[in-house]
């Protein structure tokens, strides 16, 4: 224990030096706009600052890196609260309760909400990181295609069952999101499905094309019968971007439970944000005492997610710096900027370049403060948004939403898909057919089924490999619970 | 040519010799706007990092008087990157990065592009193959987990990714195939996320082999936690001297994977010219043989000419081989 806080301590003095403070606070203001920005990702971000990378120390690259991630992780979640658009899969459940807070006035707090939640999600992901690397490192190694199956399988279902309305209309959602993800060459037996002849469809429906289109082309449509009406919404409130002491206390459990789960599932290989985000949310619209507030403006709706995103991002640096894997399409970049300056991650790092290792997890810590500094002011101006009327605000999300689909591929074919699923977006929300169960399926499908095949490979074509596996067996079970839960809260709601 | 065009390149040609006095003839063709290098899939990749080393190396070492830029473009396995480069015929400032998936998405049927519709312009490096087990394993070498795999393939499951018909996948049915194993009858798990999912799946004893890159299994060779059971190259590697070769333990398979930039088609022998030059300046700057090292990639020259008879040669060997699991017919 000793050694970790001398360590630390190492860490700290080498984050805080000027040169490396100042690449924190430029790489994280950097991240969050890009995270703010519908199409650009932590990935991208990343991506761009690798020529700037060059002429730094490994430490300074690495630290200025991470300083993105998590900027843009902060920033995801802005325009999901602001206008319904989530800048990155692991932001859609953010617009559930942050976009309902935001129309009903309480834009402010919910931004606060959110940068607060992440903060606490980031210290708490931190903590785990430098005291329980090893033992979650190892665990999450038995984690094989069949726990990974069944994982998904239970995200799944907690996402039908908690969804608003009729849960037939979650599984036709859900179906429907499935079969989108079959679309494509499948790299199991090389067969080109459902692709109609179309070129473009050969590598699948981007899934954050079928994000902007279902939610930000959609609000627009939806709004467009409000066009003139100028919003009433309470000035006073708006102005208020922080969170009161009530409100604090309601969501600091859901935030502390959040926390682990989302860095457990950070771990695991291949999950990533999508499925921490809904399974936090899942988890606390369960336990909660008045489920139906979810949806409607629930600030622990808003909280927990957050916090669970920030954590699993934390998560996602242990196969990074234990195997030297990249556990996420960020973390694979950031290895590939490292290799480029002559340090490979992986188990040997912490004790060939300590002052690296240790002083990227410092720099976390410090990053963190950084950056609720930055967004709890630049939350000011954001919410000023509010006050722009909607002849103005709808075409300029329009315009944002096209402009971030083609930055996605460059693919002029894209707008054709998202103009299509924005009109299917606003026939789902006519016949009342929830959104969420959709995406996921889409974004989880491919994988889903993949581990479904790579597991009956592993078990010579017998089921048993589902249920004779401990872990597995226990997601299968959470799986029906959360279905048995969901049909009888339907009962009860259909009979009342 | 028309007369307005000879006029405009006189002029190109005289504005180019009053800006470099002294080293441009009237013939040189020089980049005039910045250099793209399309990376044809999404950061990270093995083509992204050749694409920004390059990058790299062009700049720090000014080699081309433009700034270079790198533009991911991810799709078809890298087919939309290459066939956007195919539509910039004629047009020297840009290029691309590939490696043999050039010819395997050809050869499987995915793409109708092949390596003819560029201007090969050079292979630069190379990776290795290898079959890497759990360090606990009880096979220390191709015989045995070979001789393992003929009597009971049902309990041997080997990881790829990230998809069948690629390098890892041709080396491994070339081995079973050389040992004397049924290649129809090996279990083929497929991890979409390569190296993320193969390497903990291997670790948690979920598969018992992966068929891999060698650099994604160095840190955990150095970490003593994962064994290699082969090497495809043709000499041992320096980093792993303790891993005999495919050719040492009587395979005859010398298997390089290869990653190389080509330019757009229809260039001018000037436009050729140039970057045939830069290229072999490229490749004998420090920025670059540095660059190498720190990847462990191996450097892997053939320019233009060789390159395209290499590819030749290649493409009927992986014909060859997947036409005989009845991957293609």
């Amino acid at each position: 224990m000793d050694d970790v806080f001398h360590n630390l301590l190492l860490g700290l003095s080498v984050s805080a030096s000027a040169t490396n403070l100042m690449w924190v606070f430029i790489g994280g203001l950097l991240g969050t706009i890009i995270g703010m920005l519908p199409g650009l990702g932590p990935a991208t971000g990343v991506a761009i600052l690798i020529p700037i990378t060059y002429g730094m120390n490994p430490a300074t690259a690495l630290i200025t890196m991470c300083a993105v991630y998590y900027g843009a992780m902060f920033g995801g979640s802005r325009a999901s609260i602001m206008i319904n658009t989530p800048g990155d899969a692991s932001a859609i459940v953010s617009c559930f309760d942050g976009y309902p807070m935001a129309k009903s006035g309480r834009a402010g707090t919910a931004l606060a909400t959110s940068a607060i939640a992440s903060f606490i999600g980031g210290i708490i992901g931190m903590a785990f990181l430098i005291f329980l690397t090893e033992p979650v490192a190892a665990a999450a190694l038995e984690f094989g295609p069949a726990e990974k199956f069944s994982l998904m399988l239970f995200a799944l279902t907690a996402t039908i069952t908690l969804s608003e309305g009729s849960i037939i209309k979650g599984f036709l959602a859900m179906g429907l999101g499935f079969m989108l993800a079959t679309i494509g060459i499948d790299g199991q037996s090389g067969a080109i499905r459902f692709t109609m002849g179309i070129i473009d469809l050969q590598d699948g429906i981007d899934f954050l094309v079928v994000m902007i289109g279902l939610y930000a082309v959609t609000e627009v449509f939806k709004n467009y019968k409000a066009i003139n009406v100028v919003f009433d919404v309470d000035h006073r409130m708006i102005g208020r971007v922080w969170m009161s002491g009530a409100e604090f206390k309601q969501t600091l459990l859901p935030m502390l439970r959040s926390s682990p789960l989302g860095f457990v599932v950070g771990v695991l290989p291949g999950a990533g944000g999508t499925i921490a985000t809904f399974l936090s949310y899942a988890v606390e619209k369960s336990i909660s005492k008045k489920p139906e507030r979810f949806g409607k403006g629930a600030i622990e709706g808003l909280a927990a997610p957050e916090a669970a995103n920030n954590a699993c991002s934390c998560g996602a640096l242990v196969p990074l710096l234990t195997l030297g894997i990249p556990g996420s399409g960020t973390t694979a970049v950031m290895l590939g900027a490292l290799m480029m300056l002559g340090v490979r991650p992986g188990p040997v790092l912490f004790q060939q370049h300590p002052e690296i290792a240790w002083g990227v997890i410092a720099s976390m810590l410090v990053g963190n403060v950084m950056l609720l500094l930055i967004n709890l002011p630049l939350a000011v101006p954001l919410v000023r948004l509010l006050k722009i009327p909607p002849r103005i605000m709808l075409p300029l999300i329009l315009g944002m939403g096209y402009m971030g689909t083609y930055f996605l591929n460059y693919s002029a074919f894209d707008f054709t898909l998202v103009s299509l699923f924005a009109l299917a977006g606003y026939i789902m929300s006519m016949l009342s057919i929830p959104v969420p169960p959709l995406v996921l399926a889409l974004i989880l499908g491919g994988m889903t089924e993949q581990a479904y095949r790579n597991a009956l490979t592993i078990s010579n074509g017998t089921l048993a490999i589902f249920y004779e596996k401990p872990i597995s067996l226990a997601f299968l079970i959470l799986a029906a619970v959360s279905l048995a839960y969901g049909l009888l809260r339907h009962r009860k709601l259909t009979q009342k | 040519m028309n007369t307005k065009w000879i006029l405009l390149s006189g002029l190109a040609a005289s504005v180019m010799a009053f800006d470099y006095p002294g080293t441009a003839l009237a013939a040189d063709w020089k980049p005039t706007r910045p250099i793209e290098i399309v990376a044809p899939a999404g950061p990270g990749g093995g083509w992204d990092l050749l694409a920004r080393t390059v990058q790299q190396a062009l700049t720090q070492e000014k080699l081309v008087g433009q700034p270079v830029l790198v533009t991911n473009k991810p799709g078809g396995g890298g087919s939309a990157g290459w066939t956007y480069l195919k539509g910039k015929a004629g047009q020297g400032e840009f290029l691309a990065a590939n490696s043999p998936l050039i010819l395997q998405n050809n050869i499987l049927g995915s793409s109708q592009l092949t390596y003819k519709d560029f201007f090969m312009l050079a292979n630069l490096m190379t990776e290795w193959e290898v079959v890497a087990v759990k360090a606990d394993a009880p096979w220390k070498g191709g015989k045995d987990f070979f001789a393992e795999m003929k009597k009971d393939p049902t309990k041997m499951n080997i990881g790829v990714g990230p998809a069948l018909g690629n390098d890892d996948h041709i080396q491994f049915l070339t081995l079973t195939k050389a040992y004397g194993a049924d290649p129809k009858a090996v279990k083929f798990v497929v991890y979409p996320n390569t190296a993320a999912e193969q390497i903990p799946a291997l670790l948690g004893g979920h598969i018992q082999a992966i068929t891999i890159s060698m650099a994604e299994t160095l840190e955990q060779v150095k970490a003593g936690k994962v064994r290699l059971l082969g090497v495809s190259s043709a000499e041992r590697i320096p980093e792993i001297k303790d891993v005999a070769t495919w050719k040492e333990q009587g395979v005859d398979f010398v298997f390089p994977h290869w990653r190389g930039v080509m330019a757009a088609p229809g260039l001018s022998a000037e436009q050729q010219k140039f970057w045939s030059d830069t290229m072999d300046k490229m490749v004998k700057t420090e920025t670059w043989k540095k660059a190498l090292k720190n990847l462990n990639w191996e450097a892997f020259y053939q320019p233009t000419k060789e390159y395209t008879e290499f590819l030749a040669k290649q493409d009927i060997l992986m014909r060859e081989s997947l036409k005989e699991v009845g991957l293609i017919k």
